[in-house]
Parts: structure tokens; sequence; C-alpha cells
């Protein structure tokens, strides 16, 4: 009779409040030139968004918005209009649309499309981000945690795989900007990452360890490039940690109820 | 306010009419009314015309052989209609006070055998609900465990401990009745906070937060004893209890169950004790609001649009009816939604919704896909079609979750008869 509000855009519409602090930030540090940057990631999303409105009747999402950010603040500096057109098309057409839209999709249009870009031209040099995005993350999570979108499990699991390897000696402080941010633009995707309650703390755990991993053996990496590719692995493990959550939790039922 | 970590969402409960009685109220008739899919069989006990007594057999039942249906409440049989194959379309009553209740033989003795005899002449047994699959229970079945629902959180459901006040006393008996049934547990859920209800050494008592979906019988039978096929669990209303030991006591069957009635088309909320089967629109008349609504039985949530009070239902729902949906531009409609059913987005309010005790995602991915496998080994065996009514209602989902788990748990159904 009566419905609710819990549908695919609000999430999105709550996504994009909860990233506000990161992009208003980033836009801040950055100016005119981060607003261009933006804006064209926008339009390349938006682009693909209505033209496959218009040929597969697959409505438009506003978490193209959400990729566009994640591109702009993340994507390597000084790629060539024909470079960064393909793989944010490649990105949003391949990982998104072609899966039936957002919330179909099993990985990140964004995290794919920093993958193609990494592997694609590893020339251009990844963007050094300031300190204060590692920060800004901070209050896009806690919007995120408090409205339900982003998992609790998620983001605690993380930050204790990651104050472990601090813990271990591990240079963390030094790449915290890039891990926060790709945290609150990649990886807490609700989406994208695991469904079932333990499933999140393993998929957090797993971001926090990979990151520790790749800071211990991984010399020569740039920070965001480093977080990315975790973002990567842990998306492709997304589906194991909700797969290993609800064996556990069948075994735990069986041996309670018989 | 609920704990941080408890799941459920707190939905808005009628406020109570102070400490006073609630009224009672029967009205001029009550009907009961069934769908060709329902294949409700019957052999009619009493012609057209006929005047019976409160209590009275109306209807023998073809399926599940030998129980009745009796009458409500004192009157004449106005319509009984059958269609083909014996299966009703309809039977009304037209009160009449003067023809008295109707007083049902006792057994001599409290054993099993002939306890279930006296429920099913009695029209007791329509009661039961069986899981899986949610039908009234067959006539040979016994069940693992049988739960009783003192607790109801359904949006403006009125209070089963306050229907059953007064009764205490028969309410005790009828939990006694119930554990010679069960082959292994009785349960009794109720609200936290202290006892309000007599709890019979024997019975396990569950107590649960007044937060929804906590109050429905699925939620309570899926954490503590799952039903599977081949281990039925049977739930049955706190009020229902109270009647099968007034059944026991005095022979004669209980005239009203409590029903409240609200919506947003009422000017006041109303608890009336009323007699099964009663007219809606006889109770919400004289307190709607000028313009259109829609009567439904139950809640909001889940109700359905009846002008009869259904069998099960304690509660009936006036609402005002959907805005017709106005036309736009095809691009604007086109940006909202296209013949495909948007997917739905994992967040805490799925959670919330199915109570935190199933994995929600892969239950609901699982009903989706139409993957009966899966979602019976998740749970789905002892969830009903209410039970996701709040998760429709949170999600927007569609096609319509519950209809979704109609529909499986009939395909699994048919798959274990054949």
């Amino acid at each position: 009779m009566i419905r609710g509000i819990w549908d695919r855009e609000t999430v999105a519409e709550l996504l994009i409040m909860a990233l506000l602090p990161v992009g208003a930030v980033w836009l801040g540090l950055e100016g005119a030139a981060g607003l261009l940057r933006l804006a064209v990631f926008l339009a390349v999303a938006g682009a693909w968004h209505v033209m496959w409105m218009l040929a597969r009747a697959q409505p438009p999402s506003l978490a193209g918005t959400v990729t566009a950010l994640a591109l702009a603040v993340l994507a390597p500096e000084e790629l060539g209009p024909v470079a960064l057109i393909l793989s944010t098309s490649f990105g949003v057409v391949v990982a998104e649309l072609a899966f039936g839209g957002w919330g179909r999709n099993v990985l990140n249009p964004a995290t794919v499309a920093l993958a193609f870009m990494g592997f694609g031209f590893p020339a251009a040099p990844w963007p050094d981000l300031p300190v204060q995005i590692g920060w800004a993350a901070v209050p896009a999570l806690a919007i995120g945690m408090g409205t339900g979108i982003m998992a609790p499990g998620l983001v605690f699991g993380a930050a204790l795989a990651l104050g472990a390897g601090w813990l271990a000696g591990l240079p963390v402080a030094a790449v915290f900007p890039a891990v926060a941010g790709v945290l609150a633009l990649l990886v807490a995707d609700p989406v994208a990452s695991a469904s079932t309650r333990l499933g999140r703390w393993l998929n957090g755990l797993l971001y926090g360890a990979l990151v520790s991993l790749f800071l211990a053996l991984w010399t020569g990496a740039a920070p965001v490039q480093l977080a990315v590719s975790a973002a990567l692995f842990v998306s492709l493990a997304a589906p194991l940690c909700d797969e290993i959550a609800i064996t556990l939790w069948l075994k735990d039922r069986k041996r309670r109820h018989g | 306010m609920p704990g941080f970590w408890s799941k459920g969402l707190n939905v808005a409960q009628p406020e109570s009419a102070g400490g006073t009685e609630p009224e009672t109220v029967l009205t001029e008739e009550a009907s009961l009314l069934a769908s060709l899919a329902e294949d409700l069989r019957v052999e009619p006990l009493a012609a057209e015309g006929t005047v019976l007594a409160q209590g009275a057999p109306l209807l023998r039942l073809r399926n599940p052989a030998g129980t009745v249906l009796a009458a409500p409440m004192a009157g004449r049989v106005g319509h009984l209609e059958l269609g083909p194959g014996h299966r009703l379309r309809r039977v009304t009553l037209f009160r009449e006070p003067a023809a008295g209740r109707h007083r049902h033989v006792l057994p001599g003795d409290a054993a099993a055998g002939p306890l279930r005899e006296l429920l099913k002449a009695s029209g007791l047994w329509s009661a039961f609900r069986s899981r899986p699959f949610g039908r009234m229970p067959g006539p040979e079945d016994v069940p693992a465990a049988i739960f009783a629902m003192a607790l109801d959180t359904r949006p403006g459901a009125p209070d089963p401990v306050r229907a059953v006040a007064g009764a205490e006393e028969a309410f005790a008996r009828g939990l006694a009745a119930l554990q010679c049934l069960a082959s292994e547990q009785v349960f009794l859920c109720r609200a936290e906070g202290p006892a309000r209800l007599p709890e019979p050494p024997g019975v396990r008592v569950v107590t649960a937060r007044a937060l929804h979906p906590w109050g429905l019988a699925g939620f309570q039978i899926h954490r503590h004893f799952p039903a599977a096929i081949g281990r039925p669990v049977w739930d049955i209303a706190a009020e229902d209890v109270a009647a099968i030991g007034e059944l026991l006591e005095t022979g004669m069957l209980r005239e009203t169950r409590l029903v409240s009635v609200a919506g947003g088309a009422l000017r006041d909320a109303r608890l009336v004790r009323t007699q099964a089967w009663a007219d809606l629109r006889g109770l919400a008349q004289g307190h709607l609001k000028p313009g259109r609504n829609v009567i439904l039985s139950g809640s909001v949530l889940e109700g359905r649009e009846s002008r009869w009070l259904l069998p099960r239902d304690r509660q009936a729902t006036v609402a005002l009816p959907a805005d017709p949906r106005r036309r736009t531009h095809w691009f604007l409609r086109a940006l909202k939604g296209a013949s495909r059913p948007l997917p739905l987005i994992p967040t805490a309010a799925v959670e919330h919704a199915l109570g935190g005790v199933v994995p929600a995602m892969p239950l609901l991915r699982a009903l989706s896909a139409g993957d009966g496998e899966a979602a019976a080994r998740l749970g789905a065996l002892s969830l009903l079609e209410e039970d996701l009514a709040l998760a429709d209602y949170v999600t927007c989902a569609e096609p319509r979750l519950s209809g979704l788990l109609g529909g499986l748990l009939q395909r699994i159904e048919a798959e274990e008869a054949a």
C-alpha cells in the first residue's frame, strides 16, 4: 500500500551527500582546474548513462556523480583527453552499465577505470593527495555510517588492520590521505563491497591488510596507486568474504538448531 | 529507546485509550469471502436461512478433512454461495442475538487425541498456522513446536496482552493444552519487561523488544526454532490461546476478538472487541474523514483490501487511496524508472527490515533470482509473505519481495508434494 524511501536513488543521493566533505575540500584546494576536471568526468559518465537509457531503457543513476568525483580526485595527472575519455568510458560502461546499471554491478566502476589508467598509461604520474583529503574522508565515512549506507564493520575493520600495520612499524601515516580517501570513495561503496555483517568486517580487514602488505613489499609505488590496487583486489574478493560469512552462519545455525 | 545494536524499526503504535476497557461492537453482518485461488472446498452444515447460535458449526472443510468453520456470531445464514467443486465463494450471516451460544461437547480427559478432535470440531483448528508454507495444519500433523504470540509489532496493532485481559486463567489453560499438542516445545513470545501474562512451567518464554518485525511469528520462529519440511512449527495468537482455554472450560467459543481500526482516513483510531469476519465498513462508520478511502484488513504494510475482517487479522486500516499517477513526459519517466525494476542496494535499512537475524541481502537476492534452494538454506521456510512486508515497504522493491517469497514457497510445496 505505502512505499518507503530507501530505493536506489535515495541511496545514491545519500552517498553524494556523504562524500560532499571530500568533494568540497578537494575543490577548495584545486580551484578552477579541479572544477574543470570534475566537469569532464561528469560529462563523460553522464553521457554514457543517458546513452544507455535511450538505447537500453536503463534508468540512469545519480551514482554516476560519485564515480566522476572519485575519478577526478584519484585519476593520474597529465593524461591526455583521449586516454582520459577512453578509460572513464571503459570503467563506466564495462564495469557498471553492461551489468545493468548501478546496483547490479560487481565492481566499482571508478575502481575499474583507475586500474585501467594504471595499467594502460603507466607513465602518467599518480596524484599526490594533500593531507586535508584524508581528514575530509573521516566526516564522509561518519555520515555514511550514520545514514546506514556505509558499513561500520568495513570501516572499523580497515582501521584495525591499518592500526596493526602502523604498530608493526610500517609508514602508514605517510599514505594516510590516499588510503582514507580511497576507503571513502571506492571501498565503502555499498554495492561493490560485501553485504553480510561478518563479510564486511573481513572486507575491511582485507583492505587494511593489503595496504599494509603493499607498503611493506611494493617499493616505489605511489600512495594512491597502492590504495587503488588494494581497492581493486578487495572489490574482487567481496563475494568471497560474503561466502565465508554465510558458510560460518550456516554452520552456527546447524550447531544450534540441528 | 531501542538499543544501539538491536535491529528492527520502531513503528507507531496506537495510543492506548487510557485504562478503559475497549467497547464491544458486533456488526450486523459478517462475511467470509474466498477467492478461487484459495481453493477452500467446503460442505455446508447449515442451509441458507437457518438461524445458528454463536459457535455452531457452519461449514465443514474438505481439506484438512474433518475441520469445521464455526459461526462467528448468532445469526441467520443470509448468503451461501459455492462455486464449482464445492469451492466456497461467500458466506454471510445476519445477526440475530436471540439465537444464543452453541455449547460444544467436552472430552472427558485432557489427552491429545480428544483435544485435537475438539479443536477441529469447534473451528479453533483454523487459528493455527503451520510453517513451512503457512497453511492450516493437516488433520494428522503433529507440530514440533508451537509459538504463542503475545507480541504484535505491526503498525497500529492492538496489544495482545490487552486482548487477553480478564481471561488470564483461560490463557494459562490454553497454553497447557498446547503443550499436549506439541511434540517438543511450546514458546510464548512476549515484549521485554515484567510478565503480564501467566507463564506456566514447561513453556519457554522468549522476550523481544517491541520493534517491528520482532512481533511477527516468522522471525521468532527463525531465531528460536526454525521450521523445516518434516518438522512443522505452528503459531497462534495469544487471544486464540485464551479462546482454547475458554472452550475447554465452558464448551463455548470466545465471542469477540480485540481489533484496532486505525489509519490516515479516520478521524480517531478505535479499539473494539468485535466478532471474526466483522464488517469493517460498519466499524469505521462515523469515524471517517470526508473524502475517498480504502479499507484494508491487516496493517498498512501487508493489509489486503477487504470489506470484511479476514480470518487471521486483528486490525484494520482505513487508508487514503494512492494518488493516480500523473502523466509526465516520457524522458522524465525514463529517468526515474523503466520496465526493468531497479535493484536493491544493501544498506542498514534492509538489515533492520529483516530484524538482523538473516543475512538480508543474500536472502533477498536468492528470492529475486528465484533460487529456492539458497533461500530455504537461509531460512525462507520459517518465513511467510507477511514477514517481508516491512522489507517491501522500506526498499520499495519491485516486484514485491513478499510476492516473490509466496511464489517460491508455493513452488517448493508443489515440488515436495510431487
